[in-house]
């Protein structure tokens, strides 16, 4: 049984950013909020959903300007979209292991986003494909790299009448591939123990651009931008890639926790950061 | 808005209610339509016994609020069977002996519905995935997911025979 509650379903976001403005819960999918209201963690006494409205509907991609999302697109969007499996390797490996089917016929980028949990599936993938978040308020919107939105455990560089509206992903380069690697104890239904994701666009053997992002490994989601600075430029060597293994741990901070130990997380992310690097790799030469 | 007046269609046939803004859709099929073979289970999304088709696509209805089925069609197990005759999918539940307990078994239908209308010719492995969120205590998964191939086989025939 849900708690009581007020509910709004406004078409307009002006009107949204508004009752968020005064402490009202947004909904989407309803698989954070929800499941937190079934577990009494959430006693919201105002609740928005923000499905009806339109600025945040429907999704795009264009060759030329890459992928337009909006708030509302939900994971199974992603995985059944030839598109990102196609382009945007990384992304579809994360978002077809959100959950379970129901949870990702719901479940929104735009929410996941904002929940912020450091265990998202589908933001380092995003971080790493370079995605950018639009915000709007009630009278302008600004742009903010996914990379800087974290400020802090669930903390988000979002004001209390802002809204997140839009996800813009640049297309994909020549010769570039990515990936992402989640490890969890069952196969189905279990959040990322850990997590790693990485992007390369490759000039022959060099890898000319790296960008890495690491699930589980610190309070919010991170970019490993220390590990992306030693490869950038240098051949993709095994040698490198080991040393990129070591790099990472100087740059993560996982914690203890009864899903997992920090030193077991550790070793998991020396082995899938090479993992990921490997298989971002493959995907590139294959483009 | 504490309470809403919703119009929606579910197995086919029209409802116009006015609820509590907070009722989840799994109650509202269960306590005030008394369509009680949509099982609640963990009521966290976790299991998949409330599993519901809207407009086609499968949901945890335990997570859905009625208030948004306004002009939304609903598929419970209630409305698998047409003229009498079961689903094939049931059908196929009853000849392999997929149902044990039988608590899981409405959620793994409307689950199998929508992947064979996504998949019609499904892999073993790909029928493992696609019904990960349903859980089956008893676990016998393995005849679920015999049943599936063994509907999907005869709702292929069907197809061809038209």
């Amino acid at each position: 049984m849900l708690p009581k509650f007020d509910l709004y379903m406004p078409t307009d976001l002006a009107e949204a950013c508004r009752l968020k403005g005064e402490g009202a819960k947004v909904v989407a999918g309803g698989t954070d909020v929800f499941v937190n209201m079934h577990g009494g963690k959430d006693r919201s006494d105002k609740v928005v959903d923000v499905k009806n409205i339109p600025q945040l509907q429907g999704h795009s991609f264009s060759p030329e300007n890459g992928l337009d999302l909006g708030a509302l697109t939900t994971h199974r969007d992603i995985e059944l979209w030839d598109v990102i499996k196609k382009h945007y390797r990384a992304m579809f490996e994360g978002c077809s292991r959100v959950g379970s089917v129901q949870i990702r016929t719901r479940g929104t980028l735009g929410g996941n986003i904002c929940n912020g949990a450091p265990s998202a599936d589908s933001i380092g993938p995003m971080m790493v494909h370079d995605a950018a978040v639009v915000v709007a308020g009630p009278a302008n919107e600004r742009i903010v790299p996914l990379k800087d939105f974290y400020l802090g455990l669930k903390q988000l560089d979002m004001k209390e009448d802002e809204i997140l509206k839009r996800i813009l992903i640049p297309a994909p380069k020549a010769h570039s591939g990515s990936f992402y690697i989640k490890y969890t104890r069952r196969n189905a239904m279990d959040l990322a123990l850990l997590g790693v994701s990485a992007y390369v666009e490759l000039d022959g053997d060099i890898l000319k651009t790296v960008r890495i992002a690491l699930t589980t490994a610190a309070p919010t989601p991170i970019r490993a931008e220390k590990t992306e600075a030693l490869l950038i430029g240098k051949p993709a060597s095994e040698a490198l890639l080991t040393a990129a293994g070591k790099t990472v741990l100087t740059e993560s901070h996982p914690r203890s926790s009864w899903r997992s130990s920090a030193e077991f997380r550790l070793a998991l992310l020396e082995e899938l950061t090479v993992q990921a690097l490997q298989e971002a790799i493959a995907q590139a030469k294959e483009a | 808005m504490q309470n809403i007046t919703i119009h929606t269609i579910v197995n086919n046939e029209l409802y116009i209610r006015t609820i509590p803004v907070n009722m989840t859709l799994l109650q509202f099929l269960r306590e005030d339509l008394h369509l009680t073979g949509t099982k609640e289970g963990c009521d966290e999304g976790e299991c998949g016994a409330c599993t519901v088709l809207v407009d086609g696509h499968p949901m945890n209805s335990c997570l859905v609020l009625a208030a948004e089925m306004d002009g939304k069609h609903v598929l419970t197990v209630e409305g698998l069977a047409e003229d009498g005759r079961l689903h094939p999918l049931q059908e196929a539940f009853l000849e392999v002996g997929a149902v044990q307990c039988g608590y899981c078994t409405p959620g793994m239908l409307l689950s199998g519905i929508a992947m064979l209308n996504l998949y019609p010719h499904p892999t073993r492995e790909q029928i493992r995935k696609e019904m990960e969120g349903n859980i089956c205590r008893c676990t016998g998964y393995e005849r679920i997911a015999d049943a599936i191939l063994l509907a999907s086989e005869r709702l292929a025939g069907e197809t061809e025979a038209h």
